[in-house]
């Protein structure tokens, strides 16, 4: 547009290379002067614009060439390592070298940055008709399949909600803002809101937990829409927002929440929110698998079910509503209770040593017994206790009065 | 730090030597059958690749992605364990 008729002088160096290229001139040696460059552009482009400018079909070729020059070389393969550098660099991008292996990779970065350029210029446009609807049904299949490598800043993705058409174009714009950090942000923004869209949806139902989050939207949702939608469009809108891939569902917050259909602009901070809603509230649509989650609770008049959470003791200002189960223990009394505890079992201890202790007595007397002889003696000694001394005695006369007798 | 792997942490603590590729965190026997196909038959030639890309972290994502069809995880293991390297011993 104005940049054929821009002095050359005035292009860097790489832009006059990159434009005698697309003209097809045959470029200097590297390292020439710019001046060289200037000169050959104006030779070739120059006298060209002037042919563009004298001809009757003028308004065609101008269309080719502000094409040429808009799209600043439409097909990244087709550059030289210098250039598509250097248009890299006009989209804001320091590459690195491109060599062999990173190519490619470049290639692929100016492509959308190419086309993210071309769909960003909609983009003023669009942020003006945030809240319409837009009945994209085929496009909401087809974001979804972008969405699900994409990223969305939160603003963004919250105005896009309700855009399925220049949705996939913020899409990509959001894209290459950000990392891989939210990739499923789009997919709730474009599904929510289409309304009376067919878009095929993933089996919501069979994910619970990702319903646990995506319920805090809907319940947003179903609250403010409830009057004005039908139940189908809810139920289409949840199945679509329980997406396959759960762990970006924190981030799709904020999609559900700009009420698109009351134009209200409500912005949520994601995650905050998100909690919130979740413990407090599940949804009538997907009651029959929240009912699966919560089967304790009552059906309420609004359709929110809530959960009360057990009290914490002893927390300040929160009345008990029952009892507690345990008495309050002092010290001293758990430690009457630890001796307690013990005290049977010092009993079994004592028992045990007192067998322990006999049977040894027993092998000991054993091991003397084979050594010394006749262990009768000492065996009725041990059993009859504490008089054994007497019995020993007795028992010895007995023993020595037979012994003696033998010998007679 | 607490969500590195052990592979991670072994490989973050001494310099890479000639390790095989498969000693990137990220990295097991498919994908590494894969980078070695490729010519990525060493771990230090990942490193060459991650540096080449001036260690930008959406670039050596895609990458790895074209190269070994590595996924998102695989990638962000790959990305934070040489990553790492990088910071301790570059």
């Amino acid at each position: 547009m104005s940049q054929f008729v821009e002095n050359p002088a005035h292009l860097s160096k790489s832009r006059l290379k990159s434009d005698l290229v697309a003209h097809s001139v045959e470029l200097p040696p590297v390292k020439s002067k710019k001046e060289v460059y200037v000169g050959l552009h104006l030779q070739h482009i120059g006298q060209k614009n002037a042919v563009d400018f004298s001809s009757d079909e003028e308004d065609q070729v101008q269309d080719v060439s502000d094409k040429e020059e808009d799209t600043e070389m439409p097909d990244p393969s087709g550059l030289t390592d210098d250039d598509l550098k250097a248009a890299l660099l006009e989209h804001g991008v320091k590459a690195g070298p491109i060599v062999a292996s990173t190519r490619a990779l470049y290639e692929k970065k100016l492509r959308k940055l190419l086309q993210s350029n071309g769909h960003g210029c909609l983009n003023g446009v669009e942020k003006g008709v945030l809240y319409s609807d837009s009945e994209e049904e085929e496009e909401n299949g087809e974001e979804e399949d972008r969405e699900l490598g994409s990223e969305g800043e939160k603003e963004e993705t919250v105005k896009q909600s309700d855009q399925a058409q220049q949705g996939s174009s913020q899409v990509e714009l959001c894209f290459q803002n950000g990392g891989f950090v939210y990739p499923q942000c789009f997919l709730l923004s474009s599904r929510l809101f289409p309304s009376g869209s067919q878009s095929v949806m993933p089996d919501g139902e069979s994910s619970m937990s990702s319903q646990a989050f995506s319920i805090t939207h809907m319940v947003e949702e179903m609250e403010s829409r409830r009057s004005l939608s039908t139940s189908s469009d809810t139920e289409r809108a949840l199945n679509g927002s329980n997406v396959q891939k759960h762990w970006s569902r924190s981030n799709r917050l904020d999609m559900p929440i700009v009420d698109t259909m009351k134009n209200q602009s409500l912005y949520y901070t994601p995650k905050a929110s998100s909690y919130e809603w979740k413990m407090k509230l599940t949804q009538e649509p997907v009651k029959d698998t929240v009912k699966n989650m919560f089967p304790n609770t009552d059906a309420t008049t609004t359709g929110i079910y809530a959960t009360r959470r057990r009290p914490i003791k002893g927390a300040a200002g929160r009345p008990v509503q029952y009892a507690y189960p345990d008495t309050p223990v002092s010290p001293t009394t758990l430690e009457k209770r630890e001796v307690e505890r013990r005290l049977v079992p010092i009993q079994i201890q004592i028992l045990v040593f007192l067998i322990v202790t006999c049977l040894l007595y027993l092998i000991y007397v054993c091991v003397e017994d084979n050594s010394f002889g006749p262990s009768v003696a000492l065996l009725d000694r041990f059993y009859q206790g504490s008089d054994s001394e007497e019995g020993l005695l007795l028992q010895a006369e007995t023993q020595d009065v037979p012994a003696p007798s033998r010998q007679e | 730090m607490s969500s590195t792997s052990q592979k991670h942490r072994d490989f973050v603590a001494e310099p890479m030597g000639e390790k095989p590729v498969m000693a990137l965190a990220g990295i097991g026997e498919v994908y590494g059958k894969r980078l070695e196909e490729k010519g990525f038959d060493k771990a230090y030639v990942v490193l060459g690749q991650f540096l080449v890309l001036k260690k930008d972290e959406e670039l050596f994502r895609d990458w790895l992605k074209d190269t070994c069809g590595a996924n998102v995880k695989q990638q962000g293991d790959c990305y934070g364990c040489l990553k790492e390297w990088c910071d301790a011993f570059l």
